[in-house]
């Protein structure tokens, strides 16, 4: 066979952290496939993780965060469609079907095609939801928009969810100088990362800095004639210059579905441990697909983007010819606020408890420096271990410094399945301006010890 | 040499649009990426390189360099015969994340048309606003 007739074609819906890791791994292996990126944004491989920092003025611009520059496309030969949505697609016949800003139609044939279609910011079925002005923080025009009104002189901003996009935006805010009053229809903040007793440090540091924050208060409605100029919320009446919907994301599966792509039981898009989805040559990839849990097994859709790029990697060699396998997630994260480092690595209580898990759990406080060097900051290790098998399953640390690494720690502890018995004894480094000499990872899994005498 | 953004460009060198540089000395032409370009790969672990007595030709690729990110092929910024191949690369591919325009350079070319396909590639001043205009 000739050469020409052999072009592998990839097609990858989505031009971001998932769809761009895809296209550079799936150059790696193939250097002569013909890999189309589709997006629908103007800018494509840029961090949205990045965007509330813009807000914040911590970084310049939100040119800033692209990631791959049009050379990037250039040197690994990438096509690259942007302001085109994809359509449908044609399983059978692998085609995918396009369409531009200016109407203009096309048919892309695949001989894989990778789904990076993202996810989108949910908005629950509150009353006056169609009125204008509530906004939300997805992509760089989302931020523009913003930002804007930041620097037209808003004056105050109600924050409707405190996951990581609302809180480190109401951060920002507070930094341009806005009055911030964040709503949770939750009991604690950060629900889906922190238990409630970790969750309550950042709470009480966010409060110190002048964050207005309420919880168990759900939005009940949208006031205001054509633009929303108040809300509900938990019977209560909150007016302000700008609202923020920060309620979450939802995997964006539509194409999927049409298409007859199955989800999963996380209702994004099913994979297996090559991400590929119930369908000969389809991939999913991102946020809008799922993964295993690596200590529950289960599905799960965990929207970070350290997970989309190692969806995109695995998906991206594969579509390309080669073998790879994400052996499953373990949705590790940090985030930092003002001054104070939240981060996360397994299950957290709650959701080992949720999966039938018995646990034991142990927290320490220490300082990040030893006690008696001038400048160390509070810090709180909890570790949750599996009580019959005494193996970690899961960490939260919120402290002032050096967070970061103590979760990249507990994190490879977990993926080697380490016993609280081994983390006790473990070897750990110290210095007085560094560490102290029991590092509160190792003295947390002692106290877990002791309680499983 | 000035500094674009965060990237160097020497004044004695042609520039193409494929991220590659040249130096005429004499009869001959060195070869080798920009700055922008290793910047772009970042650490750069495997450069695949043709032998001595390949034939170039102007914008084709004649080798890859392989990134722990990245995969890009080379492009030819002149046609010709390969003369010398920098070996020291194939063995130190950091030396092209390390100096890019000196211990760096690929290949050294007989070049076949040079006076007429230096036309197709950028001067000094050329190179500066091109680089103005990549983006980090």
């Amino acid at each position: 066979m000739k050469e020409a007739i052999m072009t592998r074609r990839v097609v990858i819906i989505g031009a971001n952290a998932a769809g761009m890791e895809a296209a550079s791994a799936a150059r790696k292996k193939d250097r002569t496939a013909e890999i189309t990126l589709i997006t629908q944004e103007k800018t494509p491989g840029y961090s949205r993780c990045g965007l509330p920092f813009v807000i914040g003025g911590q970084i310049p611009s939100f040119k800033d965060l692209i990631v791959y520059p049009p050379a990037y496309f250039k040197m690994l030969k990438l096509n690259l469609k942007t302001e085109t949505k994809a359509t449908t697609i044609d399983t059978k016949g692998k085609l995918v079907t396009v369409i531009n800003k200016n109407g203009a139609k096309e048919s892309l044939p695949y001989d894989s095609l990778i789904i990076a279609t993202g996810a989108d910011a949910f908005m629950p079925s509150i009353k006056g939801r169609e009125k204008q002005g509530i906004l939300s923080l997805r992509n760089i025009e989302d931020g523009e928009e913003i930002l804007e009104k930041v620097q037209n002189g808003a004056k105050s901003a109600v924050i409707m969810g405190a996951g990581l996009i609302g809180l480190e935006t109401g951060v920002a805010f507070i930094e341009r100088g806005l009055k911030v009053t964040l709503v949770e229809m939750l009991p604690q903040i950060l629900p889906a990362m922190l238990d409630a007793d970790m969750a309550k440090l950042v709470q009480e540091h966010l409060q110190e800095k002048g964050m207005d924050i309420l919880t168990e208060k759900p939005v009940e409605e949208f006031l205001g004639d054509e633009k929303v100029t108040a809300i509900i919320a938990g019977g209560e009446k909150i007016e302000a210059d700008l609202f923020l919907s920060a309620f979450g994301v939802r995997a964006n599966t539509k194409l999927a579905i049409d298409a007859g792509i199955p989800l999963g039981e996380s209702r994004a898009i099913k994979t297996n441990s090559k991400m590929e989805t119930d369908v000969p040559d389809v991939y999913a990839v991102g946020d809008c697909a799922e993964a295993p849990n690596l200590i529950t097994h289960k599905a799960v859709c965990a929207q970070l983007g350290t997970i989309a790029v190692r969806h995109g990697k695995v998906a991206g060699a594969n579509a390309a010819g080669s073998y790879s396998q994400l052996p499953g997630v373990l949705g590790s994260a940090v985030t930092r606020l003002f001054d104070i480092e939240a981060g996360v690595t397994g299950l957290t209580e709650v959701v080992a408890k949720r999966a039938g898990i018995e646990v034991v759990k142990g927290a320490i406080s220490s300082k990040t420096k030893a006690d008696y060097y001038p400048g160390a900051l509070p810090i709180k290790v909890k570790l949750i271990v599996e009580k019959e098998s005494q193996r970690i399953i899961g960490a939260q640390i919120v402290g002032g410094e050096e967070v970061t690494q103590r979760i990249n720690a507990l994190s490879f502890a977990i993926q080697k399945n380490m016993t609280v018995r081994e983390l006790a004894k473990a070897d750990t480094a110290y210095a007085p301006p560094l560490n102290e000499t029991w590092d509160p990872m190792v003295l947390a899994a002692e106290m877990i010890l002791m309680r499983l005498r | 040499m000035v500094k674009v953004e965060n990237y160097e460009v020497p004044e004695n060198l042609y520039y193409s649009n494929d991220f590659a540089w040249i130096k005429v000395e004499g009869e001959k032409v060195r070869m080798g990426i920009t700055d922008y370009a290793q910047k772009q790969l970042r650490e750069i672990v495997y450069a695949e390189l043709p032998d001595s007595g390949t034939e170039l030709t102007q914008n084709e690729p004649y080798g890859t360099l392989e990134s722990v990110k990245a995969v890009s092929d080379l492009v030819a910024a002149v046609s010709g015969t390969i003369e010398e191949v920098n070996t020291e690369v194939q063995t130190q591919p950091e030396l092209l994340n390390e100096d890019p325009y000196i211990k760096g350079w690929l290949v050294v070319v007989k070049p076949a048309n040079l006076k007429a396909e230096l036309s197709n590639l950028m001067d000094f001043d050329k190179a500066v606003e091109w680089h103005k205009n990549q983006g980090k």
